[in-house]
């Protein structure tokens, strides 16, 4: 089982499940405890079937490099830079999940902090860039 | 630990003989450890009547707020012990994300909507802001935790030494944090982890099913809801609470008997009775 979330960490579970455009949520360890059906084309694995996943185990599926093709290393990509600058931050990258197909991806990401500036963990949301890879 | 039920009725007290028997005060519930600690779960209008059964040998009291809403804390400046010097009265609630505990509390607290400031009162105040980490108050360990209700909002567990847990959520809408209720286990159900398993669930069921469709995101449950609530939760004895002001003796002992039927819940389930005493 895994452990109880809070109620910010809920209810942006509740808000991602019910918006078409892919989103994925992390803990403040950057475990990913949920991401939404859309974003299931960008795993190429359903969320049933994966469950949570630490930020090895994720960031590991998807493969990543910027717009000039270089690696993004997982603490350069948007998810993991906003939980440590706690601040949110956008960025275009390419990725490419266990499909082998490359996407131009523009993402943006923002910290969930609530009172007392305690950081519940980040949301981020995806939009593919239409064009040629 | 003994609890009682001092005031069960929600959002307006609502005296009347067509609410003799349900109450009409509004949310308050006293629980009383074995070895004398004195917990007061929100003050609505209900907390004047538990201050007349208090000792005077009483000289600590913990009052712990779920939320600021009116129905929750209209008693507090009713209640007896604060204007013993005698007395201290730690009060726990939570802050919002601009203001503090003692700064939402003064605008209930202050002209014009009552006559004596905080400052003015003789007792010995001290406030904690929660969601805090879980705290020892006596022979109690309390912990909350924030929950889906509209501002900020928590629910507390209790658990005395020996094992039995009380939880309180008299203002909660479990329902809105999932697409389909209930459908996802506790830990990611609002209020789960603080009621998995409690020897008594106190519960905001404030509606009919029918009343609830018209009354999403306000911040409460339905009957069917917290019958259903409780069965996810584990809890072996479930007590329907904060009850609608519109709603009758009459119509209460009708709608809990049809969610009942509906439900065919596990645990026991025994109407919020004001002046009804659990000892758990």
């Amino acid at each position: 089982m895994s452990a109880s979330k809070s109620i910010q960490i809920i209810l942006a579970r509740q808000l991602a499940s019910s918006i078409a455009t892919p989103i994925l949520l992390v803990d403040p360890s950057g475990t990913l405890v949920y991401y939404n059906e859309p974003a299931e084309a960008i795993f190429n694995q359903r969320f049933d079937e994966t469950g949570e996943m630490t930020a090895a185990e994720w960031t590991a599926l998807i493969a990543a490099v910027d717009d000039d093709r270089n690696p993004l290393p997982p603490d350069h990509r948007p998810m993991m830079r906003v939980l440590t600058e706690r601040c949110p931050v956008s960025q275009t990258m390419w990725t490419r999940s266990s499909d082998g197909e490359w996407r131009h991806l523009r993402i943006t990401a923002f910290p969930l902090i609530g009172e007392k500036d305690v950081l519940f963990g980040a949301m981020s949301i995806f939009w593919e860039i239409e064009g040629p890879s | 630990m003994k609890v009682t039920l001092w005031g069960t009725r929600g959002s307006l007290a609502t005296p009347g003989p067509e609410t003799a028997r349900y109450g009409g005060n509004t949310s308050c519930v006293g629980v009383v450890g074995r070895e004398g600690t004195l917990l007061v779960l929100d003050a609505g209008t209900g907390i004047r009547r538990l201050a007349a059964t208090l000792d005077a040998s009483q000289r600590r009291i913990d009052i712990l707020l779920t939320h600021l809403h009116m129905d929750h804390i209209q008693g507090l400046g009713f209640f007896a012990p604060l204007y013993r010097p005698d007395v201290d009265v730690h009060i726990w609630g939570p802050a919002s994300t601009k203001l503090s505990l003692r700064e939402r509390l003064m605008r209930y607290l202050s002209p014009p909507l009552f006559p004596v400031s905080m400052r003015e009162l003789p007792c010995a105040i001290t406030l904690h802001e929660v969601p805090c980490a879980e705290v020892e108050i006596g022979e109690f360990r309390v912990s909350n935790a924030l929950v889906c209700h509209p501002g900020p909002t928590v629910g507390y567990r209790i658990v005395e030494a020996g094992g039995s847990v009380l939880t309180y959520l008299p203002d909660h809408e479990p329902a809105l944090s999932a697409l389909a209720f209930p459908s996802l286990p506790r830990e990611w159900t609002s209020g789960g982890t603080l009621a998995a398993e409690a020897d008594l669930l106190i519960h905001d069921s404030q509606y009919s099913a029918h009343e609830y469709l018209g009354h999403v995101g306000w911040g409460h449950s339905s009957l069917r809801q917290t019958l259903d609530f409780a069965s996810l939760s584990g809890v072996k004895h479930v007590v329907p609470f904060h009850h609608d002001p519109s709603h009758s003796d009459a119509d209460l002992d009708r709608l809990i008997g049809e969610a009942i039927a509906g439900a065919k819940p596990a645990c026991r389930v025994t109407p919020g009775l004001e002046g009804t005493t659990f000892d758990i």
